[in-house]
């Protein structure tokens, strides 16, 4: 009886006051969507940064099958090749710039492949032996790069010394920027989206004021009186962020998963499944605001 | 003592309330005792703390000092979250009725009963009993606009006394009512009053309280000068040096022959 009773409340007050919920709907539609659009930024920084890029710095590609660099005339790496290069690595000359080290073997380097690519089709269409064998390093000093791509490019069987992070970061800070920037537009509007809530919860407070002090008198309890007007912002704010999870979505499946991932094959992007791990986040987030700013209104303008 | 503070329904020990520190207060050193089942008017000018007894009595408000039991529990101590249980004990009634315009009668007096729960085979059992006890029968569907002062006040009195409270407090429930319905009204009241609730009303009307010959409790300026049972409107004492004399008798009449015994009387006359 209670909660149809608080379900007519709320359906009543959603009702007088629609062009206020219309409002607040978009309002959180928008910094939520923009809250979503940081978080999809930062997971396409990781998608991209792999398996290795939080462990390692620089990468020595050893020759594979068909590879074309001047180190490679010999044909692939042989095994004699990639153990004097192990030598190479643990002698004291090079050790000092060195953290460690880990050998990346083909079917290794396919099995990290996959996982990066899983969302992209060139995986069906590349096999372990495409792939080259690799030492990884993990500098101790990453600026003293130069020192290891000097002394390895002209070893026999190495095709090439690659600074992996130093062509990743620049993209990475360009991304960060944008994700701050969208952080700060979500600010802004989560701001705005709070006074609207607490504006319409007032409004509706005060249009049904008579209600209200009735329940009261006969001695309705606080949660009776102010559970409609909650769950009014509540529902409002939730309509949004599930607004919000499907734009995030469409642009995942749209934009990213049908065009991007066509224009660059050669790019790691995330899947819109993995977006809408998002989803959750921004009900809870959009629930949590709008019930917040409406108890602190209420108990402002609301007497129990 | 406690068997005393069971007996009385509402009891107000040296009650003080002030509102603002710079004015008189609204009520001064208030005793008062009203019994169960007992009918009781509250008369005096406006501004002479009527409204603020009735507040004190819901807890809307704090007595600045003393203490006021309502059914023998001091409102002071009533946590917040149990004030819906005080008033639920309560039944108010307003000069201006305080309807829902857009609602029915019989969805005014359910609401009453929605709002704490009440499941919906009981409300369909007891509205119109209710209804029927303030002469409101085969009106269950009109709406407030539809119904004349009269009725819309017989609507409100159903739905302060729906959820069977043990004290109806009435805030001036005649002041928008002619003469004639009035009398209907009170008749209400008296009826309510019967079944056991105590009642307490607010009021200028002195034609009423000359008719229903009850008790009256008169305040001015904060202070009670009068409390005598089956009495008039006005006071018997010459108006002559009234207001002194008023004082020393209501300060001698509390703490010696005790307000209670006058009302008490007056119900075991009826």
């Amino acid at each position: 009886m209670r909660l149809a009773f608080i379900l007519s409340e709320i359906g009543s007050g959603l009702r007088r006051n629609l062009s206020m919920v219309v409002s607040v709907i978009l309002v959180t539609f928008v910094s939520l969507t923009f809250v979503g659009a940081a978080g999809m930024l930062q997971m396409q920084i990781n998608q991209m940064k792999g398996y290795w890029y939080d462990k390692v710095q620089v990468a020595i590609f050893l020759c594979s099958e068909g590879s074309t660099a001047a180190g490679c005339a010999g044909g692939p790496v042989t095994s004699e090749q990639q153990e004097s290069l192990n030598t190479l690595l643990e002698s004291p000359a090079v050790a000092q710039y060195i953290n460690d080290f880990q050998f990346e073997s083909k079917e290794e380097a396919y099995k990290h492949f996959k996982d990066q690519f899983s969302n992209s089709p060139i995986v069906d269409s590349v096999t372990p032996d495409q792939l080259p064998a690799s030492f990884r390093i993990n500098m101790k000093d990453p600026q003293k790069y130069e020192i290891i791509s000097e002394t390895f490019s002209s070893q026999p069987g190495v095709e090439t010394v690659i600074d992996q992070r130093q062509l990743l970061e620049r993209l990475f800070s360009v991304m960060n920027g944008a994700s701050l920037v969208a952080v700060s537009i979500a600010g802004v509007m989560i701001v705005c989206a709070i006074l609207l809530i607490a504006t319409t919860i007032r409004l509706s407070a005060f249009s049904r004021r008579r209600e209200t002090g009735i329940m009261r008198l006969v001695g309705a309890s606080k949660t009776v009186i102010q559970l409609p007007f909650i769950l009014e912002g509540v529902i409002a704010a939730v309509i949004g962020a599930a607004l919000a999870s499907a734009t995030l979505w469409a642009v995942s499946h749209f934009f990213l998963g049908e065009f991007m991932s066509r224009q660059y094959p050669d790019t790691a992007f995330i899947s819109s499944g993995q977006t809408l791990i998002l989803a959750p986040a921004l009900l809870i987030l959009g629930a949590s605001l709008a019930g917040i700013s409406s108890l602190l209104t209420l108990r402002r303008y609301l007497r129990v | 003592m406690p068997c005393r503070v069971l007996r009385a329904m509402i009891r107000f020990e040296n009650v003080t309330k002030v509102y603002d520190q710079t004015t008189r207060p609204a009520l001064d050193s208030v005793n008062l005792e009203i019994d169960r089942g007992e009918f009781a008017f509250l008369v005096g000018a406006s501004g002479s703390g009527k409204s603020t007894f009735l507040r004190l009595v819901l807890k809307e408000d704090r007595a600045t000092s003393g203490a006021v039991y309502v059914a023998g529990q001091n409102v002071a101590k009533i946590s917040s979250w149990r004030v819906p249980r005080l008033r639920r004990g309560i039944g108010v009634v307003f000069q201006d009725f305080r309807l829902l315009p857009q609602k029915n009668v019989f969805a005014n007096v359910a609401f009453a009963m929605q709002v704490i729960g009440k499941s919906r085979s009981v409300i369909r059992d007891t509205v119109p009993e209710v209804l029927k006890t303030v002469g409101l029968e085969g009106k269950e569907h009109r709406m407030p606009h539809e119904l004349s002062g009269g009725e819309q006040q017989r609507v409100a009195i159903a739905r302060a006394v729906v959820n069977r409270p043990g004290i109806l407090l009435a805030d001036e429930p005649t002041g928008n009512l002619d003469p004639t319905t009035s009398m209907g009204i009170m008749g209400v009241l008296d009826k309510i009053n019967q079944n056991g609730t105590t009642v307490v009303m607010a009021t200028h009307d002195d034609d009423i309280v000359n008719e229903m010959r009850k008790r009256v409790v008169e305040l001015r300026n904060g202070v009670v000068i009068r409390d005598e049972a089956k009495a008039l409107y006005t006071s018997m004492i010459p108006v002559v040096g009234q207001s002194r004399r008023l004082k020393d008798a209501s300060g001698r009449e509390n703490p010696e022959t005790g307000v209670p015994g006058d009302g008490r009387e007056g119900e075991a006359q009826r």
